[in-house]
């Protein structure tokens, strides 16, 4: 029996170090040195775990979904996609981030959930000088040299259906929101387009209304104040959890006739499931809806519903998009696709097609100049969905 | 003439927050009892608190389907489940001795941390949704006002529930060995009644008392991943305010908490942020021992 023992143990070592030998021969061959053909790497980082896990993994499955159309090439190049955990914010995306920029060297990065995340790592942008095409999460960013992003800054959604609930809305409209940086820039965008179109807010010192983030459950008392301050509509911004509590109670509460307004997020994706019955008739403002008439539109939707349960969100059309974006800037960059060459080639690419409708990124900003849509919660068969029912201000320098 | 209309038009805005501040404050109280049932009975730290109630309120989110058969069902299996997970609990403590509240915390908050890791792989992490029975689901006119009938309800069954938690303290057998192991936790050893059976039938009916809260409280305090982390802080700090020692002081500290969250949030709004730990420091800085006396006196 004890002799056994180091027999086996010698053997399993022969026949690990053979297995190392062969992967390593493999790897070997996959060099780049074949040129034109050869593989590329790309980093995603997203919340895979944590408070955003539900954003991350649409980002996650977004980014594949292209790639899964495109027989897993992006500018004719075989994707060796690394992805990483960008967890609850930059104290785990930034390590994750290292692994991927210094040890994975991939030549361009994308994903990331959290605008707290994005400033984290954007240091490491810099020192690596690869680019970052990000899908989410967007910070206030001095130099965006190396930063693009394919979803939105956060204050478009309510500049954009500012002027509509101007028109639409007999009277002064009360804001409401988070009391953190996200819900600031939010309620900011819509509180200054909607003084500029000349509309007034039922807020009784003319400011919007913070709620404490996250700690707050319980809306009834912010409820009692919109209803005595006579207001003829409300807007708001709430994500997550809050946006269920916040909706499930609207229906309930003294002001569920009053007219509700939000950035779209309020009802995107798994939160609509949660609220059910409560969110319906609510008007939105954003930049997809899956019921878009386009042909772009009918075959992302068609292939995601080949693979996931419900429709696709606003979150998994950024990373999708973000793919669609490193797909022409490789394929522009000839046959050494460095990050340098590639971030050269993002800023050319003009107009790109897209199931939201065709953008191009800002020359200002690095983020998208697009059309955003009004949205309602309807009946679409046997589930709620958003709607689009009309088209708003096209945003964006 | 004036005057008469000024009087109830400056009350009346507060009427439904005051309403919502008992219904949320029994809530708080029918999840924290369990907390403060075992910290002042086993004197067992039990951070795994809030991770109970969330058992009960997956469950809710589970097997509700909008009917009133699958609340009895939800409330029963939601009441044994989370039941079941505090004698798992008092199995887990069986090594640590009584009072060592260090050790208990930090085995507790593990349980807490891997527990509720399980509840969000298990059930997704996107809040699940709650299907409260058909007729709950709509408000009803109260004062001249519109106010969740669900809510409405739930003041009558959470109150029914603080009434029966005090009848058996007080007149049952079981609840005299609670009240004696309170007092004396030695000389009822004496007697011949075995302190681990204390230990697991306290775990289990605190267990129990989270489950039924989680269950009926879901439509209020949904299940999520954060559920566990809120109604742990809220029941900490119905122990800083209540003391220790006595249902009153606890039902009384529920519903301070109701009111300031409720009614408090709508007098001042601006100071919402820290309104609740603004009244946990005023009770701390004038009474250190809480709002009232120990379980026995009440």
């Amino acid at each position: 029996m004890s002799l056994t023992t180091p027999a086996r143990s010698r053997a399993l070592t022969a026949a690990l170090l053979a297995l190392v030998l062969t992967a390593s021969t493999a790897c070997a061959d996959d060099e780049p040195g074949t040129t034109g053909g050869g593989s590329i790497k790309i980093g995603l980082l997203a919340s895979l775990s944590g408070t955003y896990q539900s954003v991350g993994k649409e980002i996650r499955d977004g980014f594949e979904l292209y790639l899964d159309t495109h027989d897993g090439k992006l500018g004719g190049r075989q994707v060796d996609l690394v992805v990483a955990d960008e967890g609850n914010g930059a104290a785990t995306a930034v390590p994750a981030a290292t692994k991927l920029l210094k040890q994975d060297r991939v030549a361009a990065l994308t994903g990331i959930v959290g605008g707290g995340s994005v400033a984290g790592v954007y240091p490491l942008l810099q020192e690596t000088k690869v680019p970052l095409v990000g899908s989410n999460g967007r910070p206030e960013i001095k130099d965006v040299s190396r930063v693009w992003h394919t979803s939105y800054l956060s204050d478009e959604p309510g500049a954009a259906i500012a002027q509509h609930v101007k028109d639409n809305v007999k009277g002064s409209v009360y804001a409401i929101g988070p009391d953190y940086q996200g819900g600031w820039d939010e309620l900011r965008g819509f509180t200054e387009a909607f003084a500029k179109a000349g509309g007034t807010l039922a807020n009784p010192d003319g400011k919007t209304t913070f709620t404490p983030f996250p700690a707050t459950t319980n809306f009834t008392p912010y409820f009692a104040r919109i209803k005595a301050s006579g207001a003829q509509a409300v807007y708001t911004f709430y994500a997550g959890s809050a946006a269920v509590d916040f909706v499930k109670q609207y229906a309930q509460s003294e002001i569920k006739d009053i007219p509700l307004y939000a950035a779209g997020f309020l009802t995107e994706g798994g939160v609509l499931n949660a609220q059910g019955e409560a969110a319906r008739d609510i008007f939105s403002v954003l930049n997809y809806s899956p019921d878009l008439d386009n042909a772009e539109n009918r075959g992302f939707v068609a292939a995601w519903k080949a693979k996931h349960d419900g429709s696709p969100t606003t979150y998994a059309l950024a990373s999708y998009d973000a793919a669609a974006v490193l797909d022409r800037a490789i394929g522009a960059a000839g046959d050494d696709p460095t990050p340098e060459a590639i971030n050269a080639q993002i800023g050319k690419l003009g107009q790109i097609a897209s199931p939201r409708g065709a953008w191009q990124f800002s020359t200002v900003t690095h983020s998208p100049v697009q059309k955003w849509y009004l949205r309602q919660v309807r009946q679409d068969g046997r589930a709620l969905s958003n709607t689009v029912v009309g088209d708003l201000a096209t945003i964006g320098r | 003439m004036i005057a008469v209309a000024a009087g109830p038009n400056r009350i009346d805005p507060y009427v439904i927050p005051a309403l919502d501040g008992v219904a949320y404050g029994l809530l708080v109280f029918v999840a924290a009892a369990g907390l403060v049932f075992c910290f002042g009975v086993a004197n067992i730290l039990n951070l795994a608190h809030g991770m109970l109630y969330a058992i009960g309120g997956y469950t809710a989110a589970a097997l509700l389907d909008g009917g009133w058969a699958s609340l009895a069902l939800a409330l029963g299996v939601g009441v044994l489940a989370a039941a079941a997970a505090g004698v798992l609990l008092a199995g887990l403590l069986t090594p640590v001795a009584t009072g060592n509240h260090l050790t208990q915390a930090l085995l507790t908050f593990g349980v807490a941390l891997a527990g509720g890791s399980l509840l969000v792989a298990g059930f997704g992490p996107d809040d699940p949704q709650v299907l409260v029975p058909a007729a709950l689901d709509g408000s009803v006119a109260v004062a001249g006002h519109r106010y969740a009938a669900y809510r409405l309800v739930f003041i009558v069954v959470a109150a029914a529930l603080a009434a029966g938690l005090y009848l058996t303290v007080r007149r049952t057998r079981a609840g005299m060995l609670v009240r004696a192991a309170v007092d004396d936790p030695e000389m009822v050893a004496c007697l011949g009644v075995s302190p681990t059976r204390i230990r697991v039938g306290v775990l289990a009916a605190g267990g129990a008392l989270a489950g039924a809260a989680g269950v009926l409280g879901a439509p209020i305090i949904g299940p999520g991943a954060d559920t566990a982390d809120t109604v742990l802080l809220l029941s900490l700090v119905v122990v800083v305010l209540g003391g220790l020692g006595s249902m009153g002081g606890t039902l009384l500290a529920a519903l301070a908490i109701g009111e300031i969250q409720t009614l408090g949030v709508a007098l001042l709004p601006s100071a919402a942020p820290f309104l609740l730990f603004a009244a946990m420091a005023a009770v701390l800085a004038v009474r250190a021992r809480g709002l009232a006396p120990r379980w026995a006196a009440a």
